[in-house]
């Protein structure tokens, strides 16, 4: 087995968390927006739960990739810690042309 | 011409939920997105414009992928650094695929969408049969091959990564056409990563998974921010792509890869050729 088997899996698992905690969190908020809104909520903030609920979903991939980056730098593997960082990126960039950029 | 989301009532919601159900646990079952069922049905019987098909599946996707590398997690069939080192491909395909979404006529992504899926599903017919395994549990995975246990066969299995410029590109093009579409991209990525590149099924499949909650979300965001992707849509559609997950993953190990296979063709080929038809109306 490679010398780094268990690192690896210690990744895996932390990755695994983060993903489940994120979809977990969004999808209570998402039902709970959708059921507020069916129900005819009078207070008005079903858009709000549901917005804050798009965006833990949008954001829990990205936190996974701000994990993967952290953990291999943190075992000194800085050609992945590089890689990982280009996607995080990427993603910084996809918000930009989301908000910012031109039609 | 450009028509509107409809409104949501409780059976539009309980009609999103139940495709979302369907499309979550093909896409389990068959270790893909799911997305590639779900966009033709929110245009072709819903009616919803493809941009916020699109947008909606992928918030399907993202929770589809991420509940599905949560599940693998620890159990080593995914090859996390085969799946670092392609994210950075598809990531960038995906930012341009979002850009050039907003750009492209609905019915020209339409088009590419039938396209794509018949496509796809010759590539599957071509490859039904293919197994890329070393028998020999000892044999040197190489710097970005793995080894895991194959419930299919009951051995470890070992592989190589070959011909890695193919699966950049190829991990290039699903997130381009990731965003562009809607699709997760493992329905590209899948079938490069299993039939040229050495990657058994059930490792591409994995590896695929983890890597496309981040090629969506690219995609996701850009939809997002321009305002084509309903909250209160995608909210039944997320809720019933987590509950067809769920179901999924307990068949999953029991289904044979051939027949999911043969059965994934058969209905790309129908979407495919029924979102052609749209296009040209």
């Amino acid at each position: 087995m490679k010398p780094d088997d268990r690192g690896l899996t210690g990744l895996e698992l932390a990755i695994g968390r983060v993903l489940r905690l994120g979809v977990g969190a969004s999808s209570v908020l998402l039902a709970a927006g959708l059921l507020l809104t069916l129900a005819h909520d009078d207070v008005g903030f079903a858009p709000a739960v549901l917005r804050a609920a798009i965006i833990i979903l949008l954001a829990t991939p990205a936190g996974r990739v701000v994990i993967s980056v952290a953990e291999y730098a943190r075992e000194g593997d800085w050609l992945f810690a590089a890689l990982t960082s280009i996607v995080l990126v990427t993603l910084a960039g996809s918000v930009a042309v989301a908000f910012w950029g031109g039609s | 011409m450009r028509q509107p989301v409809p409104p949501m009532t409780v059976s539009l919601a309980a009609i999103i939920f139940a495709a979302g159900a369907v499309a979550g646990g093909l896409g389990i079952v068959l270790g893909l997105g799911g997305g590639i069922f779900l966009v033709p049905f929110l245009t072709l019987v819903l009616g919803f414009p493809v941009k916020s098909a699109a947008a909606i599946s992928l918030t399907t996707v993202i929770a589809t992928s991420s509940a599905a590398a949560a599940a693998h997690a620890g159990s080593h069939q995914m090859n996390l650094r085969l799946g670092m080192l392609l994210e950075v491909a598809t990531a960038a395909g995906s930012l341009l695929g979002g850009i050039t979404a907003q750009v492209v006529a609905e019915s020209t992504v339409q088009r590419i969408f039938g396209v794509v899926a018949i496509l796809v599903a010759a590539v599957m017919l071509a490859r039904v049969n293919r197994r890329n395994i070393i028998s020999d549990p000892d044999a040197d995975p190489g710097r970005l091959g793995d080894r895991f246990h194959d419930v299919d066969s009951g051995h470890v299995v070992t592989y190589r990564v070959k011909r890695l410029p193919l699966a950049l590109f190829a991990s290039f093009v699903a997130g381009n056409l990731s965003s562009l579409l809607g699709i997760g991209g493992g329905v590209i990525k899948v079938p490069v990563l299993n039939a040229w590149c050495g990657v058994p099924l059930r490792a591409a499949a994995a590896t695929s998974a983890m890597m496309i909650g981040v090629t969506a979300t690219s995609g996701a965001i850009i939809y997002y921010g321009r305002g084509n992707l309903p909250p209160l849509a995608a909210a039944p559609a997320v809720l019933g792509v987590q509950f067809g997950s769920w179901a999924g993953l307990q068949l999953a190990e029991r289904v044979s890869a051939k027949w999911l296979k043969l059965l994934m063709a058969a209905i790309l080929v129908i979407v495919g050729a029924l979102m052609f038809v749209r296009s040209l109306r």
